[in-house]
């Protein structure tokens, strides 16, 4: 792979100073795009339209600049699948809230990227439509569910790309694709138009080449929308995301939880998560363990709310209204045979756990329970964030696994081990690449895998979260 | 590991609207207690005296006044067209379906 990667700062540099014009730099991605998207699958769908150059006299930073945008979000007019069979001809009626945002400043989409199906999933290879292979090494997985969005911005087929996060969903893939995956604060970026997975959980972020990029995305994506109830209303002006991207660390808290360093981490991503928390220190910062006790129950509360509220969103995907639909005399025929057809074997399993959890006479033990616990987690942090600026650790447990290496359901759920206690807190998190282990490659020749480190904030403290992650970035790179 | 009997199965595939298999059955009455299985370790957790959270920002009902907008955001008119034309089955403006009582 080359590493004269595009960033969204060095495309905005280039067409101000004429070096390429929009059409010139759409049409080097189109052509990379085509070259390369058969061998990763990273995007489904790819737009063959040349952008309008009227784009370049707009004074924005992502004027012009290419970008992808996952599959489970809507732009008018292009198809949405979710990576659904079920979805697999739906056209979107209308732009998602986020892409109205992106639209309005000029950006350039490239196409729309792959995910496993209706966001469910750990490693990119629940698709209906394939697995996302991970740039790095062809054998293994991109991550999940973002896979596309992750493959295609590491391997430079977009300048950067939206996704969508659930448990882990964008740094995931940002993690073992080794790129920049930001998570926002639940409620600070509208769900408007995003194929709901789990609403109480799901935030769409940037995944980008650099932190100062994934900045630059916030600030064009951020902020109330009244089309999304629950996006949360900004009575002042929103910050600027990039202002404190160079103001030194020195002085800053950092929290290491016992619990992101148990069993099941593998010793490799453990030495770089250790390398990057000494550098923190280098930069002046305070580090201390502490503890999360609850967290060790994030995964069992995960799977009990986000396949409950997959029970209920999904069930408009009914042979009806959408796409895909089965024949039947009767009305409960067409639904029976259309979600049977239309559906995935993981997404029928979570429908099946959600509406088993919400039965008759479970919904105390299960979705109430988990609720209650889930306001434990909650507090596990907010006891943190009294004493502490942010809380590091590992993104992932291991590097990439190979193809199929996480086949069995329960194993791909314990991948989202450090992920999703962040979603269930509603807490802004990035991943950033931290360096690379050597894996054995095919035919005895060695691989180089990245991996990701996690940094978590405060609700609604992305400043703070992007200024410990650029200053990192930094030391990182020398 | 939880039980989950192929009966079982069949009622919550009935509740989900999802024609299974037989073979699909008996998968996913192993997987189900797989997973149960190990979310049912939740029960050990006192919970006593907590409150559940409903909204993670701590929002509640989010109201707005019942007026048409002076300004609509989006044309709604032009989109439920488009959102019919979606419809496998239609007819006119409307989605057409199978007759909900049988014949």
């Amino acid at each position: 792979m080359n590493n004269t990667f595009h960033t969204i700062k060095s495309v905005n540099e280039g067409l101000k100073k004429g070096e390429f014009s929009v059409e010139e730099i759409a049409a080097d991605y189109q052509a990379r795009i085509k070259k390369e998207n058969p061998k990763l699958n990273a995007y489904l769908s790819v737009f063959g339209s040349i952008p309008d150059s009227r784009f370049q006299i707009l004074d924005s930073k992502l004027a012009g600049v290419p970008c992808a945008i996952k599959d489970n979000i809507l732009i008018e007019g292009e198809k949405c699948t979710a990576a659904s069979k079920i979805l697999e001809n739906y056209v979107a009626a209308y732009d998602a809230a986020v892409v109205g945002k992106l639209k309005a400043v000029g950006a350039v989409f490239l196409g729309k990227t792959n995910l496993d199906e209706f966001a469910m999933g750990a490693t990119g290879e629940k698709s209906a439509f394939g697995p996302t292979l991970n740039p790095h090494d062809h054998t293994r997985v991109a991550g999940g569910s973002s896979a596309g969005s992750g493959a295609a911005v590491a391997a430079d087929l977009a300048v950067y790309a939206l996704g969508s996060d659930t448990g882990g969903s964008i740094r995931a893939p940002a993690a073992w694709c080794g790129v920049v995956g930001l998570k926002p604060t639940y409620g600070l970026v509208s769900r408007s138009g995003l194929i709901a997975m789990a609403s109480s959980l799901d935030q769409i972020g940037p995944i980008t080449k650099t932190v100062e990029d994934a900045a630059i995305i916030l600030n064009a994506i951020a902020g109330h929308d009244p089309m999304d109830s629950t996006s949360v209303p900004t009575s002042r002006e929103l910050p600027d995301y990039t202002a404190n991207l160079n103001k030194p660390i020195a002085g800053l808290k950092v929290a290491v939880p016992k619990e992101f360093f148990g069993g099941g981490l593998d010793d490799q991503v453990n030495n770089l998560a250790q390398a990057a928390i000494a550098k923190l220190e280098s930069l002046g910062a305070h580090i201390d363990q502490v503890s999360l006790p609850m967290i060790e129950h994030a995964i069992a509360v995960y799977y009990i709310i986000v396949p409950s509220e997959i029970s209920a969103n999904l069930s408009r995907f009914d042979g009806i209204r959408y796409g895909l639909s089965e024949r039947n005399k009767t009305l409960l025929g067409v639904y029976l045979d259309s979600r049977a057809r239309g559906f995935g074997n993981e997404v029928k399993r979570r429908i099946m756990l959600g509406t088993y959890a919400l039965s008759a006479g479970y919904y105390d033990a299960y979705y109430l329970k988990a609720q209650k616990v889930r306001a434990l987690i909650k507090q596990d942090f907010e006891k943190i964030f009294e004493k502490y600026d942010v809380i590091v650790g590992p993104t992932m447990p291991t590097v990439a696994p190979k193809l199929g290496e996480l086949d069995d359901p329960l194993a791909g759920y314990l991948a989202d081990i450090y992920t999703c206690p962040v979603n269930l807190a509603g807490l802004p998190a990035i991943s950033i690449p931290c360096g690379f282990v050597d894996v054995d490659g095919p035919n005895g020749a060695s691989k180089k895998l990245p991996v990701g480190f996690q940094i978590i904030a405060k609700h609604f403290n992305e400043v703070k979260l992007l200024q410990v992650a650029h200053n990192l970035e930094q030391v990182l790179r020398e | 590991m939880s039980e989950i009997t192929k009966k079982e199965v069949e009622h919550i595939a009935g509740l989900a609207r999802i024609k299974l298999g037989e073979k699909e059955k008996e998968k996913m009455a192993s997987e189900l207690g797989a997973i149960l299985g190990y979310i049912d370790k939740l029960k050990e957790v006192n919970t006593d005296g907590v409150e559940p959270i409903a909204n993670i920002t701590g929002m509640e009902n989010v109201l707005r006044k019942d007026e048409p907008s002076e300004k609509p955001r989006r044309d709604v008119g032009a989109e439920s067209v488009k959102l019919v034309e979606m419809a496998p089955e239609k007819k006119d403006n409307f989605v057409k379906v199978p007759a909900v009582f049988g014949e």
